[in-house]
């Protein structure tokens, strides 16, 4: 401010030295006193109807408009919170059924795995006995033939010895003094 | 030198005579200053009819522009004052449209600044300061009067306080009218010296040409500031006469 004021004082006596040499002018424009009522005569009316348009026109649209942004803005947020508070439910339900799926999933895959482990295993076993009466089986079947085969070659020798005996000797030979000299 | 002194800095100050009207023995002339005045009326006014014509949601820059200015004044008012400033706002938004325009229109060349007269800035803190008292008196009544006494001073200091205070009260129109008017003159009056010298010194005149570029944006600046300074310092007083206790 101070250094506006000398400014201020400076123009005042540097005008005076212009004005000397140039028009004549007397003094600073703004202390001509005659200038006076005209400039106020035309700052109220001029300053007048700027207030009125300004009071009238400008500031009742102006605050209506800013008015209806802003209820439009929350009224905006609020409806995208409601949307977003709907997806987040959305969203959660989805995850819950996402879990208890993969959980039902991972049960029965489990329970799967079980049942054609126990399947499995008792095939085994099934397997295993069936095997086992299979070869019981063949060995007696093995043993009856050993001693068909036996008793076969033995009714065959005695026959033979018989044969031989009743040529060779004409003797009809008893078969149990055979049997017993056979052995 | 036929068309005054190509220096004389206070040339572009001088009230000519546009169409002579004399009501009752008054000089109420149509002049250049008046003309101005209607200039920022104008400015004012296209302003915000350009920018409240398409009113939308979305704001154009017109509209942005004139909400802008809105938001800027209701915001200074609102902490400034408070909610009791809501009725004055016209009053404060068109003081500060007036003064911003002219302060800007002032700043072409070959125009006219009417805030570079003292008698319009002091019409305007006149008005202010009457307007102020009244509403002090109105609103407080005689408690009024303890924004000279301010509370929490010893009584012994009274006598030296209160007198400060009454004559710090009654030049606040004097330094409010001063300050833009003096700002405008200086302002206004340094340009004019700068571009004169920038014609005389002819091919030299280059150094007082990137001064004067310097200088108009500080201009510039100045113009919106003192604008700016004189509305936030009648909200300061509006808010001392609605509330004097603080």
């Amino acid at each position: 401010m101070k250094i506006l004021v000398q400014i201020f004082i400076l123009l005042l006596s540097s005008h005076t030295i212009f004005a000397a040499e140039g028009q004549g002018s007397t003094g600073l424009p703004q202390m001509d006193i005659t200038t006076f009522p005209s400039q106020l005569f035309w700052l109220v009316i001029t300053f007048t109807i700027l207030y009125i348009f300004m009071w009238r026109v400008v500031i009742p649209k102006l605050s209506t408009t800013i008015e209806e942004r802003k209820d439009k803005i929350s009224n905006d947020i609020n409806e995208a919170e409601k949307f977003n508070s709907e997806a987040t439910g959305i969203h959660e339900k989805y995850e819950e059924q996402m879990s208890s799926a993969s959980q039902n999933a991972s049960t029965i895959i489990s329970e799967s795995k079980s049942q054609m482990n126990e399947y499995f295993e008792n095939l085994k076993l099934e397997n295993e006995k069936k095997i086992e009466e299979m070869i019981k089986k063949s060995q007696e079947m093995i043993k009856s033939r050993e001693k068909e085969s036996i008793n076969e070659v033995r009714n065959a020798t005695l026959e033979t010895v018989k044969e031989i005996i009743v040529k060779y000797l004409d003797k009809t030979p008893n078969d149990d003094e055979i049997l017993k000299k056979l052995n | 030198m036929a068309a005054g002194n190509p220096i004389d800095p206070i040339h572009q100050f001088e009230i000519s005579k546009i169409a002579d009207i004399q009501i009752g023995g008054l000089d109420l002339s149509f002049t250049n200053s008046s003309l101005f005045m209607v200039f920022a009326l104008s400015a004012t006014v296209m302003l915000f009819l350009i920018g409240l014509s398409r009113r939308s949601i979305i704001p154009n820059r017109m509209q942005m522009l004139s909400e802008l200015s809105y938001n800027f004044i209701a915001n200074m008012l609102r902490d400034q004052v408070g909610d009791q400033g809501r009725a004055y706002f016209p009053f404060i938004f068109s003081l500060f449209m007036f003064i911003f325009f002219c302060n800007f229109i002032g700043l072409i060349p070959y125009t006219f600044t009417v805030t570079s007269h003292l008698i319009v800035t002091f019409a305007f803190a006149g008005l202010i300061f009457i307007a102020v008292t009244i509403i002090g008196f109105v609103k407080n009544g005689l408690g009024y009067l303890r924004i000279f006494y301010p509370s929490g001073i010893p009584i012994f200091l009274a006598p030296l306080i209160v007198p400060i205070e009454i004559i710090s009260y009654l030049s606040k129109p004097i330094s409010l009218s001063v300050r833009l008017c003096a700002n405008m003159l200086a302002g206004h009056s340094i340009l004019k010296i700068f571009a004169g010298f920038t014609v005389m010194l002819g091919f030299l005149g280059f150094a007082p040409l990137v001064f004067l570029v310097v200088l108009y944006a500080l201009e510039t600046l100045i113009a919106a500031l003192q604008a700016y300074i004189f509305t936030i310092l009648t909200c300061i007083y509006l808010n001392d006469a609605l509330h004097p206790d603080h």
